[in-house]
């Protein structure tokens, strides 16, 4: 596309009003991307339209404009971006308008529309959009702040306006499996952290989830298990499942002395989700990391332990303690028998030395180092 | 919590389980895992875990459990006693109330197919006794209809060599013969599938359903117990069994579908047509007509049978029948003129047309005769080619019917006059239950030969077989008009039995005197017999009296025994007196030698003693005929042969 074209381009769409203007671009916006030869110069086209047309950011020289959308035509801007985002047949199509978008550099200042038109596809529910959510959590990383503020606010709207959410949320898992397990993934990051005002995640949240996963044993796996149809030439991301963040929930539980049952069930799905992984080699289900980064706070709350008495056997019978250490090692256990955990097991074996004794977990550590000691003979 | 130092890693990991079950039933399975997990090669822990599930009553994990075990520990004697629980639920399902029994079926239903499959087949497999193998392959069979090309063929083979190592693999009847015919059979026939099974085995398998069936039906017909419908039901399931041997062999649909509005002269017809339908030469190596024909001449000969004996009402005592040659007399209006029997000509070409005329008892009883025609239909056909005939022997004397056929054949050859044959037949009958048919029929084939002499032995062998517990009334239809001649279902009841050895008797006497110039002693007897049913065979005794008014004079010693009759006594003393020709009458023994009777006012006194001894007799005309006859027969046995020869 040519200079003058470009700018008749733009004159033409400065012409229809906001939030028309903002349908019109997107569909150039989607020739753009998508034609057989894209080159940068359309790709910046793109982008000035979208942040002048779309998203009502720059004014027609650029500048920021000083007043973000009304509530109103942002609704409205939903509604079009929904439309025509939902109708667009090809997955493939659809991902790369969607990540143009919400880019990584822009999806920060967006978020707030991404946010509202999951919840739209969240609550319609709307397939197709999920799919694309679900892709671009991924590709940015679904631990990653934006995907944790998009679960944020996910949660936000169902879990805390919505009535009955458990009902609503029901099927949600057979409409957009790998959409949940990345939300899964970015909502275990946000509870649990070790900061001083902890935030522990609601019952309805926790209810909502442990129903999911006992009743599907494969979801945490589902967006490994599935592929996105990304834009030509991207790299793939993998994605983290909700594995490890969700157990780290339930085996700091006991010692943050969350003793609701739901926990126990939780455990108990995840332990079945896990023996259900399938084999694969490389293992890729659980990053031993992220089981390793379960240590530190069960340590510190054995230092506290002992700072507050000295006597060694309190620790022993501390019950909390022991529950925890119990849960973890049954889950280090289970995993490492399916061969889910990828990454230095060294590592974290030798952070297991810190923690205080445990029958099982002793089990569980003995019977790692016959099996290195096995392996290495062998 | 205490830590035992004593226990075992395994032994801890279980009992932590074990403990918050009842507390906590969702980090008892979580332990359950661990120890699965932690010990997936040792038995104890994961069939410990097994059967926490189990009295938890878990359904899906004790299946997946149940499962893990099937697959890693099929060795284990533990594992097999709790597969044969399954193996036993699985077949008193139905029929029971038993918790565990309920759990463990419901369980199976839970397993995978591929592991269910496995479970039967290796139990199966591990099974020493050849009847449950072949059991709970049958049970996989009907539970995995998938797996019936593969194994249905299997069991058959099995089930056959066990049967023939079997004790009592000699007799169609026993279990494995049992399995095979009324389980796996049925089970096959309901795939809409073609086996791998070759022609030969099929034919094989449809040989020993027939065998186990019909050998069932004859066994049932002497049991009170087995109703109609029973026997019909065994039928339909030989019919479907020829259905489903006949669908593999790419049989005519139409020779072997007996479901949709099927009756016998529907099916004889199509019989009929697909004998038409094929060129001459080859018909009759045909293993469709062969088997399907036999079939239906097996199904006809088994109706016929039944209807020879008509089941009674209750408190009654049954008649059966049987099939006699009878009587004439040209004088009656002839039966066979009826347009009924018309029509049954026209029916079909095969009856010959100098059929004799058959008669029954009462209308009720007029299917024996149809059921006979078909039966004669068929065997007709059978007959009709030397390789047809041959290959129906072979089943037959495979089948053993003998028994069935017994009855038939004789009555077929009387039919058809071929009395050598019928003679043959009846002298090969050994069966107590048969000898009073023999004697009977032996009598009437003798009779008919124009043997007469022969027919007193085996009329006085049939007398004290007559039964004294159903005694019946005299028959009306002996005898009927015309000169072709006639065959009578004759009810076995004592006095229609009686009745029929005396008119033969009577016959065999009357159409001996022509060998003798003047035999008082026949026209005696003949008095004597023509009284059983007086008058209906009073036509004798005109031509008789003539000739004793010819000869002047009368001895019959035995008068005064047997002679009880009005009429006939009235008869003779009309002879006495001067109208009657005043005839030499010696019929007092002691009398006789003496004093001459008859000669003009000679001896008053011989006179008067003659007709003391007449009224003597008049005043016996209630006595019971049937009694003075067969006494008559008995004692006078060496005077009745004088007769006869």
């Amino acid at each position: 596309m040519s200079g003058s074209s470009e700018v008749n381009l733009k004159q033409t769409l400065r012409k229809i009003e906001y939030p028309l203007c903002a349908q019109e671009a997107l569909k150039k916006i989607g020739e753009l991307l998508c034609s057989r030869t894209t080159n940068i110069k359309s790709m910046d086209l793109s982008l000035d339209l979208m942040a002048e047309f779309v998203f009502w950011e720059v004014d027609r020289r650029g500048n920021k404009r000083p007043h973000p959308l009304t509530p109103l035509a942002e609704l409205e801007l939903i509604e079009i971006l929904f439309e025509y985002l939902s109708n667009i047949p090809n997955e493939a199509t659809r991902n790369t308008l969607f990540l143009n978008l919400f880019s990584p550099i822009t999806a920060n200042i967006r978020l707030g529309v991404l946010s509202k038109l999951v919840s739209l596809a969240v609550g319609i529910p709307n397939s197709n959009i999920l799919v694309c959510a679900s892709t671009w959590m991924q590709q940015l990383g679904n631990t990653s702040i934006s995907s944790c503020k998009l679960a944020e606010s996910i949660v936000f709207d169902y879990i805390h306006l919505a009535t009955k959410p458990e009902e609503r949320l029901k099927t949600l898992p057979e409409i957009a499996p790998p959409f949940v397990a990345n939300l899964l993934t970015a909502v275990a990051e946000n509870y649990y952290v070790t900061k001083k005002d902890r935030k522990y995640p609601p019952d309805v949240l926790l209810s909502c989830i442990t129903n999911w996963i006992s009743e599907n044993s494969t979801l945490c796996m589902a967006a490994q298990l599935r592929q996105a149809a990304l834009p030509p030439g991207a790299i793939a991301m993998e994605a983290t499942t909700p594995i490890a963040g969700l157990l780290k929930w339930c085996v700091l539980a006991p010692i943050y002395r969350q003793d609701q049952e739901i926990y126990s069930k939780l455990y108990l799905a995840l332990l079945n989700s896990i023996s259900e992984i399938p084999k694969s080699n490389p293992p890729r289900a659980i990053n031993v990391q992220h089981l390793t980064a379960i240590v530190t706070p069960l340590v510190q709350y054995f230092r506290d332990l002992k700072s507050r008495d000295e006597s060694k056997n309190l620790i022993i019978t501390d019950v909390p303690l022991q529950l925890a250490l119990d849960r973890f090692g049954q889950a280090i256990q289970i995993a490492l028998s399916v061969n889910a955990v990828y990454g230095n097991l060294d590592e974290l074996f030798n952070s297991l030395q810190n923690l205080p004794f445990n029958k099982l977990l002793s089990i569980v550590i003995n019977r790692y180092n016959q099996n290195k000691v096995t392996v290495i003979i062998v | 919590m205490e830590i035992d130092l004593e226990q075992t890693d395994e032994e801890y990991v279980i009992q932590r389980a074990k403990e918050c079950f009842k507390t906590d039933p969702y980090s008892a399975k979580a332990w359950m895992l661990t120890a699965k997990s932690l010990y997936p090669n040792n038995f104890t822990v994961q069939f410990e875990a097994y059967l926490i599930e189990k009295d938890a009553g878990n359904v899906k994990e004790a299946a997946k459990c149940f499962s893990d075990l099937i697959s890693k520990f099929q060795q284990t004697p533990d594992l097999w006693k709790e597969i044969e629980k399954v193996t036993v639920a699985l077949r008193s399902e139905t029929d029971t109330d038993d918790v565990e029994t309920q759990f463990l079926c419901e369980m199976f239903k839970h397993i995978s197919s591929e592991v269910q499959h496995k479970l039967l087949l290796f139990t199966a497999d591990h099974c020493e006794d050849t009847m449950e193998h072949c059991r709970l392959l049958l049970l996989l069979l009907q539970r995995f209809p998938t797996a019936i090309s593969s194994y249905g063929p299997r069991l058959v083979d099995t089930l056959m060599s066990a049967e023939k190592h079997s004790v009592d693999g000699y007799y169609p009847i026993n279990s494995y013969r049992k399995l095979l015919v009324c389980e796996l059979l049925p089970l096959l026939a309901k795939q809409e599938i073609k086996l791998d099974l070759n022609q030969k085995l099929l034919l094989k398998l449809l040989n020993k359903a027939i065998e186990y069936y019909l050998c069932y039906l004859g066994r049932s017909s002497t049991t009170i117990q087995d109703t109609e419908s029973s026997i019909e039901n065994t039928w339909f399931k030989l019919f479907s069994v020829i259905e489903f041997i006949g669908k593999q062999l790419n049989w005519e649909p139409y020779l072997i579908n007996f479901t949709l509005n099927w009756s016998k002269e529907t099916y004889w017809q199509k019989i009929l047509n697909y004998c038409q339908s094929k060129p001459k030469n080859n018909m009759y190596d045909d293993k469709q007509l062969l088997f399907c024909l036999s079939l239906f001449f097996m199904y006809c000969l088994n109706e016929y049978n039944a209807s020879l004996f008509p089941e009674s009402s209750p408190g009654q005592t049954s008649t059966h029948y049987l099939l006699v040659e009878a009587f004439t007399d040209p004088t009656l209006p002839n039966p066979m003129s009826e347009p009924k029997s018309k029509k049954r000509k026209s029916d079909t070409d095969i009856i010959h047309t100098t059929n004799p005329y058959i008669s029954v008892e009462k209308p009720d009883l007029k299917a024996i005769h149809s059921n006979f025609l078909m039966c004669v239909n068929c065997w007709d056909l059978l007959y009709s080619s030397e390789s047809l005939h041959r290959e129906f022997l072979k089943i037959h004397s495979n089948l053993k019917i003998d028994s069935w056929l017994s009855v038939f054949v004789i009555d077929f050859a009387i039919y058809r006059a071929r009395y050598d044959e019928a003679l043959i037949c009846c002298q090969k009958i050994s069966d107590n239950n048969m000898l009073l048919q023999k004697y009977i029929r032996l009598a009437s084939i003798f009779y008919i030969k124009k043997n007469y002499s022969s027919c007193l032995e085996p009329i006085l062998l049939a007398l004290p077989l007559l039964p004294a517990n159903n005694p019946g009334v005299l028959s009306n239809n002996l005898i009927v008009g015309g000169n072709q001649r006639h065959l009578h279902y004759l009810p076995l009841t004592k006095m229609a039995m009686l009745q029929y050895i005396v008119k033969v008797l009577l016959r065999c006497i009357k159409e001996n005197m022509g060998k003798h110039d003047y035999s008082e002693l026949s026209i005696g007897h003949i008095f004597v017999l023509v009284q059983l049913d007086w008058p209906q065979e009073e036509d004798f005794i005109p031509a008789l009296l003539e000739e004793i008014q010819q000869h002047r004079s009368f001895q019959y010693h035995l008068f005064q025994n047997y002679i009880i009759n009005v009429d006939i006594m009235e008869e003779l003393t009309y002879l006495w007196t001067s109208q009657g020709g005043q005839i030499h009458l010696e019929i007092i023994p002691n009398l006789g030698s003496q004093r001459r009777i008859g000669t003009r006012g000679a001896d008053k006194g011989a006179k008067e003693e003659l007709k003391q001894a007449i009224k003597k007799q008049v005043a016996r005309s209630n006595e019971k005929l049937d009694d003075l006859l067969i006494n008559f027969i008995q004692n006078e046995r060496a005077l009745l042969l004088q007769t006869l020869v």
